[in-house]
This record gives C-alpha cells, structure tokens and sequence, in this order.
C-alpha cells in the first residue's frame, strides 16, 4: 500500500476513520531529566499506537499506523514487534511484507530491527533464495554493513541449504575484486571455509587448505598492505596447525623495503607470489610476521632478530607506539636502537 | 535511561556527580519501572530492555539507592531471556547480541545473583562468538567488532573465564584498531570514531595490555573532538557533540590516566571505587593517573 508524501498526510487525530481510538499520551514527568524533542506527527502517531495496543486491535489500519511510526523511527522496536502480530493474525501475505522491507531496509541500513524483522518473516516464508540476493544488492550500498552480512550468515546456517552455500565463494570473489581490503567479506569467507560444517565437493580438505593459501597469497600480492588478507592468512595457519615458518619464503619479499632482483617478470611462482609492481614494501604486516616465524623458530638467531628488529625501527610509523607483547620481541628492538648493531643491514 | 546513565557516569569522571538532583533522578529512574514486567524501560509507558534495566541498576548503584530495586523480579526478567543457545535477547522483541548477554551478566553480578546463572553455557556462547582473528562479534559467526570484543572480554573478566581469550592474538587485533592520526576503529579498514576509545581501551585494560596504544596520540585525538563552543565531545572532530560520545570520551581518558579524572573500572564502565566497595573489582590495569 502507497503512502501518500508524508507532508499531504492529516494528523491521525484528523481523520474521521480514527475517531473510534482513544489516543494515550505519552506519560511526561514535570521536569524530564533527558527530554526527547518529538515532531507532533511522531507524537501523534505514537499516541494512536498506545491506544490500539491498550485495545489489542490487529487490523490493517494498524499495519498503515506502524509502517508510518517505523518510516518516522526505524528503531521502535515495540512498534515492529506489534506489526509482526497484527501480520500472524491477519495472515498477511509475507512476501508483499518483505517487498515493503526491501525498501526500508535500503533507507535505514543500520538498523537492527529492520534485519530482525526480515528474519522473522523469512521463517515463515522458508523462501530464502531470493534473500540472498537481496542482501547482495543491499552490500552495494553499504559494503561493509555489519547486520547485513550477519543475516547473511544467518540465513546460510538455518536453511543450511547446499544449493544455497554452493555460490558463496564466488560472491566473495566479487565482493574482494570490488574491495580486496574488506574485512566483512573476508570474515564471511572464513566463515564458509572453516566455521560452517563441510559440504559435498569439499571433503578434501588438504585441498581445500591449499586452495585457500593460494588465494590468500595471491590477494597480498595485489595489495600487501592489507590487514584482513594477513589475519585470513594467520588464521588458516592457526586453524590447520600449520607452522608459521612454512610461509618464510613467501612473506621474505614483502618484508623487505625492495622487490627482489633478478626476477624474471613472466615466471610467476604460484606458491610465494611476489609483491605486485607498485606495492609499499616494506609491508609491515609481513615483518611482524618474519618475527612470529623467528620466535617459532626458537627465537636464539640474534642478527636475524635484530635485522626485524632494526625494519621495525625503520618503519617509524609503528614502532612509535608499539611496546609488542613478548618480551623476545621488544628486547631485540631496544637492542638494535641501542648498540645501532643492524646485523647485515645498511641504516 | 541510557542517556542519564551516561550523563552521570561522565559527571563521577570529572568529579562532579552531584551536578544533577539525586532525587530527581531516582525519581525518573523508579518511574520506568514496570510493575508487570518486572524490569525498567528506557523511558515511562516504553516496552521494557534488558539495557535500560541494566542501565537503572548502574544509576542506582551509582546514587546509592540499590535498595530500590526489586532484585528478585530482576533476576527473574534476566534469566527468561537467555535462549537455548546460551545468547540472550534484549527484549520481547526476541532480538539477540552479545551485548545483551553482557548487560545480563553485569547486571547479575551488580545484584550479586551471579550465582542463579548458568554460567557454563554463557561462556559456551561467548566461546562460540570468537572468531579466527581472537575478536567477538554479535552473534556466534558474525565478525569481529570492537563494540563486541568488550562485551565478550568483560562479561567473560566478570565470570573468571578469561582463559577463553586468545590473548595474544586478540591484543595484536586490538592494538591494529589505532590509526595514525590516533583515533581507533572497531574493525580493520574502518573509521576511527572516539566512542572505540573505550571499547577498545576497556578490553585491553582488563588484558592489561593498554600500553599496546600510543596513549598520548589517542588522548589528542579524543581532546580535538570536543566542540570549544557548546562543550562536549563528538564522534571525531568537527561533528556535532553527543552525550554518548562524551561519556565514552571521558571514559577512554580516564583509562589513559588523564590529570584531575576520578579512575574508571572498565568492566562494569562505572567509577571503580564503587566497584571495589561492592567486592566486584577484577584484575584489570589503567595507565597511571598523571598529575598534570
């Protein structure tokens, strides 16, 4: 149903086909400590709303009552509460509702009872195929919306539908091609990896594992300075058991302030791809991680340490206000400002 | 109610807690409460949250007026929201976050009923929310966010279950939230906003490892947010102020060890000399309080 433009609307307290409800104002005590300054077309629509929910009226007036306190503040939850009940008792069709949701959901992104209702409506629907692409369009506006990839996860696990599961990772590509430091989608492509079961066509997970690796690093060779690509990596490695030192010869380039010479251009090793041609090297991600990778290896090879050590220093940016956590780590670096004892490195 | 609980904890931070009538207060906080459902709305004749109540019991507590509060009902109203899964919705509306499961554990706790929870699957739940970077997220499979990451760090500091924390990786995501103009974000890539200065600074407290921040860059940061004309302080600088932004402003200076603050616990996010009275005081670390 069409709203007219909210300024051509009458007051409720104006329209004759109202007259029968008793509006209920809004208790106020005589000097509210935080007062909140209501429009009177909020004051009066919440009036009405007090007064249908004292009768128990479920009818589809009150559906035209609660879409205009929602459009007015998406965050009345009582009112989208009330609204679900009047839709289960009228058995009003659904999908007309969350034809009506697409459009609000799109205009107050951020809030939460616009998903939650989605939520509630979808299980009665059972029709979750065309959510999915909903949310994709709604991941146009707001890539990184936090409720809306939420939902998604949501909706992947309770129908937990393989068809449904079957085009994630190529959503995630999408989403990664458009924005490769999005963190939203690399979450959600950890979670469909590793956190939600396994599904036939991937039982192979020593496969699965290296198909991931080899993502992931061809994702750091596009653009190194990427926090979310390096915290995949770290968290595959952790969640496989697979030892930091088995990267060393992929992260040693990044970690070091130039590309590696004498490489030819056109022999691209697909198990440590190089930094792209106009990367900021050094990446300091990648030195963190020749440290983690020297203190896993027992931390006693002191020249290597300090060399970290000594990038660390160099990249000043971070070591301003970093006292890292292990002791190993912050030792080295004090000694390497100290003695000006670089190992085999030139200042 | 949150805006009041707010406005008093930022006053107790700058020492000034008697700027608003005490009775007044009380009054408004009493005059949310709902007698049938046994807990507070966030305003008279709202529907009843898990976070006004939570809210009330703070501002109560803060106004030493705790004696005011039904706790039997309360405890009532808090457990039936916790569901099957160990989450807890924040209201009727059937809504779940881990936020709430902090407002009901810090609420319990408040009450000293912390005993009537079922603490085992509570922790399962948190357990499920961490994620392969060491943060939390909203529900169990969502992304790690810092809002979360110090609800999950202080619901589970509150519960003596810290050892569910994979410390060192969850400090290294907390210390990768400062950006080089000293503000922090609440998840990579994102913008710095002041309120992460506690959300942020709260959980690596209680994981004593505020030190992992350039404080005096934060400090900046937070101080170049307030508006010089009307006071207060915004979400970043050249925005509108708020009260929420102001509150949460104070707090991460207080953690930080600003000159003339009254210190925080930041835990329970109330003055920590109230907490220490109560016996709720838990292993966290501040930066030492300068003197100017």
């Amino acid at each position: 149903m069409d709203l007219p433009a909210e300024e051509e609307q009458p007051l409720y307290s104006q329209r004759p086909e109202w007259a029968d409800v008793v509006p209920l104002e809004q208790y106020e005590s005589v000097a509210p400590l935080a007062p909140i300054f209501y429009t009177d077309e909020y004051r009066d629509a919440t009036n009405y709303f007090r007064g249908i929910v004292k009768s128990g009226e479920m009818s589809p007036r009150v559906l035209e009552l609660t879409e205009n306190i929602i459009r007015q503040n998406p965050g009345h939850y009582s009112a989208w509460q009330y609204r679900y009940k009047t839709l289960m008792a009228l058995k009003s069709p659904l999908d007309d509702e969350l034809q009506l949701m697409d459009e609000l959901a799109i205009k107050h992104l951020k809030t939460y009872q616009v998903w939650h209702h989605r939520r509630l409506l979808v299980q009665q629907t059972r029709n979750p195929g065309p959510e999915l692409e909903f949310i994709a369009n709604s991941l146009q506006v707001d890539t990184k919306n936090y409720h809306t990839w939420s939902y998604r996860q949501w909706i992947l696990a309770y129908f937990n539908d393989d068809a449904l599961w079957s085009h994630e990772l190529d959503f995630m590509e999408s989403m990664l091609e458009s924005d490769v430091r999005n963190n939203s989608a690399w979450h959600h492509r950890f979670f469909v990896v590793f956190q939600s079961g396994v599904r036939s066509g991937d039982e192979d997970r020593d496969a699965v594992v290296r198909r991931e690796l080899a993502f992931v690093k061809e994702r750091i060779a596009i653009a190194p300075n990427n926090a979310s690509a390096w915290n995949y990596l770290r968290g595959v490695l952790d969640h496989t058991k697979i030892s930091y030192c088995e990267l060393q010869a992929f992260v040693l380039p990044y970690s070091l302030p130039q590309p590696p010479l004498g490489t030819p251009p056109e022999v691209v090793d697909l198990e440590s791809p190089l930094p792209s041609k106009n990367s900021q090297l050094p990446c300091v991600a990648a030195v963190e991680f020749m440290a983690d990778i020297h203190e896993a290896a027992g931390g006693g090879d002191l020249v290597k340490a300090t060399e970290v050590g000594y990038v660390l220093y160099e990249l000043g940016k971070y070591l301003t206000y970093r006292s890292f956590g292990n002791p190993w780590q912050m030792s080295t670096i004090l000694y390497a400002r100290d003695t000006g004892n670089t190992g085999s490195r030139n200042p | 109610m949150n805006a009041v609980y707010w406005s008093l904890t930022a006053l107790l931070i700058m020492g000034h807690g008697d700027t608003l009538d005490r009775d007044e207060m009380i009054d408004f906080v009493m005059s949310c409460w709902d007698e049938e459902a046994g807990a507070f709305s966030a305003h008279p004749d709202h529907d009843v949250h898990l976070r006004s109540t939570l809210s009330a019991i703070q501002i109560l507590s803060m106004q030493n007026a705790l004696n005011r509060v039904d706790v039997d009902r309360v405890v009532k109203f808090y457990l039936s929201l916790q569901q099957p899964s160990g989450s807890f919705a924040g209201d009727a509306f059937g809504e779940t976050d881990t936020r709430f499961l902090y407002c009901a554990v810090n609420a319990l706790s408040l009450l000293g009923k912390l005993d009537k929870l079922d603490i085992q699957k509570t922790v399962a739940y948190i357990k499920r929310c961490r994620n392969f970077d060491g943060g939390f997220g909203a529900v169990a499979g969502a992304e790690s966010h810092a809002s979360r990451v110090f609800v999950c760090v202080a619901a589970l500091a509150i519960l003596d279950r810290l050892d569910e924390v994979d410390q060192p990786t969850l400090y290294w995501w907390l210390s990768e939230r400062q950006l080089p103009n000293g503000g922090l974000n609440g998840r990579p890539e994102k913008l710095e906003d002041v309120c992460y200065s506690f959300w942020v600074s709260s959980a690596l407290s209680i994981l004593n490892k505020l030190t992992w921040i350039d404080s005096s860059k934060l400090e900046a940061f937070i101080l170049s947010a307030q508006n010089t004309e009307s006071g207060g302080i915004a979400d970043r600088p050249g925005n509108m102020p708020d009260i929420f932004h102001t509150m949460f402003g104070l707090a991460g200076l207080s953690l930080l060890g600003y000159p003339a603050l009254v210190d925080l616990d930041p835990v329970y996010c109330m003055p920590a000399s109230i907490i220490e009275n109560l016996g709720l005081r838990k292993g966290w670390k501040a930066l030492q309080r300068r003197t100017s």
